[in-house]
């Protein structure tokens, strides 16, 4: 998994303060009102493909897809909803962004076995270890969007250790959700950079 | 009915894995009420209408068995929100009195979604291998509609058999 949102070399005031007071209006709530019903469609086919992957070993590659373009529309609302990336996130499953990027790589076969460990241990081996970690990450780095709220605000410039922390934890999130999701069979690392 | 009003169907060699995948899907919507965790009779009903209309154009073999599998679920829904509300007519209105035809009922709807449950597998798995299985009723009205020559849609994966002349521009006045 490559995910990535790009560190802008200036960030703009006015987007930042128009999110800030309206953003809620104009990105969360149109955004979230169509993620509902995707993400229960996205939910509805994520247990299609855990039965196919118990009777064929592989994740429906459409099915697959279309969870990948679910992310990628998610990973563009966080960017904007945490100011690491400006303009207006696009609508819809196909659509394209400047700043952020996601690639999963299809995996051919998912083993049947990881599978059921997963499904019936994935909680004390998966989520308790990182979600642990990630909830103290996920708080610190609610301290560091209002130290770049305030950076943005005052030199345009977003700190870039805060960036590179906050798409850290995202790409965390993003790698227990895809093992979790039975998109992969390799266990996500306790760590947040890109490469591993 | 004679053969040549028919596209010739696809052997499993013709077909890719793909297909095979999405077709294997429409049977398995049946588990969507699972996955949302609603006991509701009509999710599964939903869900298989939103995955036909998702997924007919993609290719015939697709679109028959997506059809096969929503119309083959249409008499297990209604047999399910029948015992659905003769149960709810219990437990609200007749004072938990259940009688014989109430357990005759119960009996009737968990042979039918018994039934449909094996087939519905056995249709997964096969349309997984390639392999065409016709339900009673449904099938053959399903291959009528999808493999009839009359079928005009067009599918992702054939080249454009209808081209239909477009006429929607027109000046204001004429």
């Amino acid at each position: 998994m490559k995910l990535t949102v790009t560190y802008q070399e200036r960030y703009s005031r006015s987007e930042l303060l128009l999110r800030s007071i309206f953003g809620v209006f104009y990105i969360v709530m149109p955004h979230f009102f169509l993620l509902i019903f995707m993400g229960i469609w996205g939910s509805i086919l994520s247990f299609i493909a855990l039965i196919s992957i118990l009777l064929t070993g592989r994740y429906p590659e459409s099915m697959f897809e279309y969870q990948v373009q679910l992310l990628r529309w998610q990973l563009r609302v966080n960017s904007r909803i945490q100011n690491l990336s400006d303009g207006y996130p696009a609508f819809g499953l196909n659509g394209t962004d400047e700043y952020t990027s996601l690639e999963i790589e299809y995996p051919e076969r998912i083993s049947r076995g990881t599978t059921l460990l997963r499904l019936f241990f994935g909680i004390f081996y998966v989520i308790l270890p990182h979600g642990f970690i990630l909830y103290f990450r996920v708080l610190w780095g609610v301290i560091l969007q209002i130290y770049a709220w305030v950076s943005v605000l005052f030199s345009a410039k977003f700190p870039e250790s805060a960036h590179t922390f906050l798409v850290g934890t995202l790409r965390w999130q993003y790698r227990v959700n895809l093992y979790m999701g039975n998109m992969t069979d390799v266990y996500p690392p306790f760590s947040s950079k890109e490469e591993v | 009915m004679s053969a040549e009003k028919y596209v010739k169907l696809p052997q499993p060699q013709d077909l890719s894995e793909r297909e095979k995948e999405d077709a294997m899907g429409a049977y398995l919507m049946m588990f969507a009420a699972l996955a949302t965790s609603l006991p509701l009779p009509i999710i599964n009903l939903i869900a298989a209408i939103v995955y036909y209309y998702i997924n007919r154009k993609k290719g015939r073999f697709i679109h028959f068995h997506c059809l096969q599998s929503l119309l083959s679920q249409l008499p297990t829904t209604l047999v399910n929100w029948g015992l659905l509300f003769w149960a709810l007519q219990i437990f609200f209105f007749d004072n938990f009195e259940v009688d014989d035809w109430f357990y005759a009922y119960l009996g009737f709807a968990i042979l039918a979604n018994l039934i449909y449950f094996i087939f519905s597998i056995m249709a997964a798995i096969r349309a997984r291998k390639g392999i065409f299985m016709y339900f009673l009723f449904f099938g053959s009205y399903a291959y009528h509609r999808v493999y009839g020559a009359s079928n005009e849609l067009n599918y992702d994966n054939e080249k454009l058999q209808n081209p239909k002349t477009q006429k929607v521009n027109s000046p204001p006045f004429l």
